[in-house]
């Protein structure tokens, strides 16, 4: 249970305290009779008479799994070997820049906008750059983490591309990877003046068979501040592969008891757990849950498909970076199963 | 020699490459007759008609003045332990953000002026924002790496004053360390198209009697870009300590030692460095002067790793001897190269 340790020591650092600025009323913007921002009123403009984008931005939580048949077989291939290693890889777990990963779209970042630069501050500390004064991207710019960026509007909408990263920056939390080939194109929409859409499109032919993409929504956020989240412990620390727990063996009997669906409700939605056995191995799948958690645990690319649960005691099991606790009444009648997060356990009772 | 390994691939990482915009010629900036950055014409004005610091600034590490009396006994001791131990705990050495410490005024940073915020972006990726929309520092801020900032102008001078800072950051390179009470002023003037000067004034009743400081003065870096410069390398992995080294067992014998002692002069960088080597209970110490050190002239014991090669404080140092087995020069052995200092007795 050292990874659940290790996951559970990265998200400590990110709690924000009390602090005056949290709320403090951000000044000059628009505000409904009740004196509460008004979200829905138009977008503010430059001086150029484009939309402004500078503010504090949350972002909802990104979910990027393409289809793997747009990937070419050896970012598959790659994609499964980081499942197995509970993506400990990942730039983020190892106190790297994120770059273009899908997920940093989502979170809290604060945009800055002046006529030739749009700087991106990212709540971990990063940020980036984009250069609006007119110059092309470079033909063969120096391979870096965030890359180069250069923007121009069409009509209302920022358009952002930026190439040069370097080949160490995933582009999903799933353990997807590029080549220093990529190419990012980002489409910035401020609708309103509380909402921003980005339209992010992924094109690296050498490693997915065609360009691919998704739309994060991020809502400003205002009268509030933005707080450090820096990683402190990096995954270098983390133990384990999927494949090499310690050896405890459960009886076929015993873990035929455990078969079954287990339903509850997580994060506000249904979640139901199929629990099989295949291959003398239990099995778990779980129905309900596309959304990103805050745990390592998730499937990879594929979310449908059932993952192996590795057994830690007679009634403890890890998989998906999970920990399962199955329940068992004194008639040794299994009753409930019990997902083990970083941010607490969950019980599901079992359906039949 | 591992600690030397570790350190040079921190910086293979920050090598540019070749890239079109190193050499970009940026529009819009005064000139010479013959084309060059004209960096003695005004300092540029935004709409307020106050100086806008905007653009990519680079500054030479600085050496603040820092009299050892002025430490609590803590931080005596801290720095001295931090020593022992190569400084590897260093918050830019552990891939962690370096805050306020004294050598981040130094080097590439980018500069963006908007009304109401500041934003400096350094080229280790971490960053901070000034605000200058009136708000007031907060009494009791969440602790944090960068801390929290609020600017003003008095006449053309920017006054930024920060508080808000965690206690794992540290005040110089040499392993000063601060209170989460620290409260940091700076005084930024633009006094032409090419300069940029910062009066930095660190102030910590319980770390330091008195504040203390340094002044940086940066050069705009036009018609050229900045590149990342990211820690990957974390010094976790770097083993020993001065005492690890102590006990590697290479034993040089003492009248080779005392053949090694004397004083050495030369150039470091830019600056006049003089060595003085000499022998103290049978180990050789060398004081470096000229590298402002937390006790004024830095004293590193200097560890046998062969019988001409020693190390001290990270440094490799390398006596070169004549024929008649007599030191001529001694070489300073940095991460970013050779410097090699003649002997002057």
């Amino acid at each position: 249970m050292k990874l659940f340790l290790a996951a559970l020591i990265l998200t400590m650092g990110t709690i924000p305290a009390e602090a005056q600025w949290l709320d403090w009323p951000t000044p000059g913007i628009p505000r409904t009779p009740d004196g509460k921002p008004n979200l829905t009123a138009p977008a503010p403009r430059g001086p150029d008479g484009k939309p402004d984008l500078t503010g504090v931005w949350d972002g909802e939580n990104v979910v990027a799994r393409p289809a793997p048949a747009a990937l070419q077989s050896w970012v598959r291939d790659l994609a499964l070997k980081y499942q197995q290693e509970y993506f400990k890889t990942r730039p983020y777990y190892q106190c790297r820049p994120s770059g273009p990963e899908a997920e940093r779209f989502g979170g809290w970042r604060r945009i800055l906008q002046t006529p030739a630069v749009i700087a991106f501050l990212n709540d971990d500390l990063t940020h980036r750059v984009i250069f609006m004064d007119g110059r092309k991207l470079e033909d063969n710019a120096a391979p870096s983490w965030m890359g180069y960026s250069v923007g121009h509007w069409d009509g209302d909408t920022l358009v952002v591309e930026s190439n040069g990263f370097n080949d160490k920056t995933w582009t999903s939390r799933y353990g997807v990877s590029h080549t220093e080939s990529l190419r990012v194109t980002e489409r910035y929409r401020r609708r309103d003046f509380g909402h921003l859409q980005v339209e992010v499109t992924y094109t690296d032919p050498a490693a997915y068979v065609k360009p691919w993409g998704f739309t994060a929504n991020m809502t400003l956020a205002a009268d509030t501040e933005m707080l450090e989240a820096i990683c402190e412990w990096s995954s270098d620390h983390w133990e384990g592969t999927v494949s090499d727990g310690p050896p405890v063996t459960v009886p076929p009997d015993v873990m035929a008891k455990y078969v079954g669906n287990y339903s509850g409700i997580y994060g506000g939605n249904k979640r139901t757990i199929e629990v099989s056995i295949s291959g003398g191995q239990l099995m778990v799948k779980i129905v309900g849950a596309a959304q990103i958690e805050g745990g390592l645990g998730t499937a990879g690319l594929d979310p449908d498909a059932p993952q192996p649960l590795l057994p830690r005691s007679q009634t403890l099991f890890e998989g998906l970076g999970l920990g399962f606790q199955f329940i068992v009444d004194d008639k040794g009648v299994v009753t409930d199963l019990v997902e083990i997060h970083i941010s607490g356990p969950y019980k599901f009772p079992r359906q039949k | 020699m591992r600690l030397f390994l570790a350190a040079f691939a921190l910086i293979v990482g920050t090598m540019p490459a070749e890239a079109q915009w190193l050499d970009r010629s940026w529009p819009g900036i005064p000139r010479t007759a013959e084309g060059k950055p004209d960096l003695t014409a005004p300092a540029p004005r935004g709409p307020g008609g106050k100086p806008d610091l905007t653009g990519v600034w680079n500054g030479p590490n600085p050496e603040p003045e820092m009299d050892p009396a002025n430490a609590q006994p803590w931080v005596k001791d801290l720095v001295r332990q931090r020593q022992q131990d190569y400084q590897k705990g260093r918050p830019s050495y552990q891939c962690l953000p370096s805050g306020p410490e004294s050598d981040r005024f130094a080097g590439w940073k980018r500069i963006l002026q908007t009304p109401a915020a500041i934003a400096i972006l350094n080229d280790d990726l971490t960053y901070r924002v000034i605000f200058t929309d009136g708000r007031t520092l907060e009494a009791n801020p969440a602790p944090s790496w960068m801390g929290y900032s609020v600017g003003r102008w008095d006449g053309d001078t920017l006054i930024v004053d920060s508080v808000g800072f965690n206690d794992k950051t540290w005040l110089s390179r040499y392993g000063q360390g601060h209170t989460e009470a620290l409260r940091v002023r700076e005084l930024y003037r633009r006094r032409d198209f090419g300069h940029l000067q910062v009066e930095v004034t660190f102030t910590d009743p319980a770390a330091y009697a008195k504040p203390w400081g340094f002044t940086e003065n940066m050069a705009l870096a036009a018609d050229t870009e900045m590149l990342e410069a990211v820690c990957e390398l974390s010094s976790d992995h770097w083993d020993g300590s001065i005492a690890d080294a102590a006990n590697a067992g290479v034993t040089v014998a003492p009248d080779v030692l005392a053949r090694y002692v004397g004083v050495y002069r030369g150039l470091y960088l830019t600056n006049k460095r003089t060595i003085e080597v000499s022998l103290s209970g049978g180990q050789l110490i060398a004081r470096i002067i000229g590298a402002a050190g937390v006790d004024g002239g830095e004293m590193r014991p200097l560890i046998p790793r062969s019988q001409t090669v020693f190390e001290g404080l990270g440094i490799g140092y390398r006596f070169i001897v004549d024929d008649k087995g007599e030191a001529t020069d001694v070489v300073e052995i940095h991460i970013s190269g050779d410097s090699r200092f003649a002997r002057q007795r």
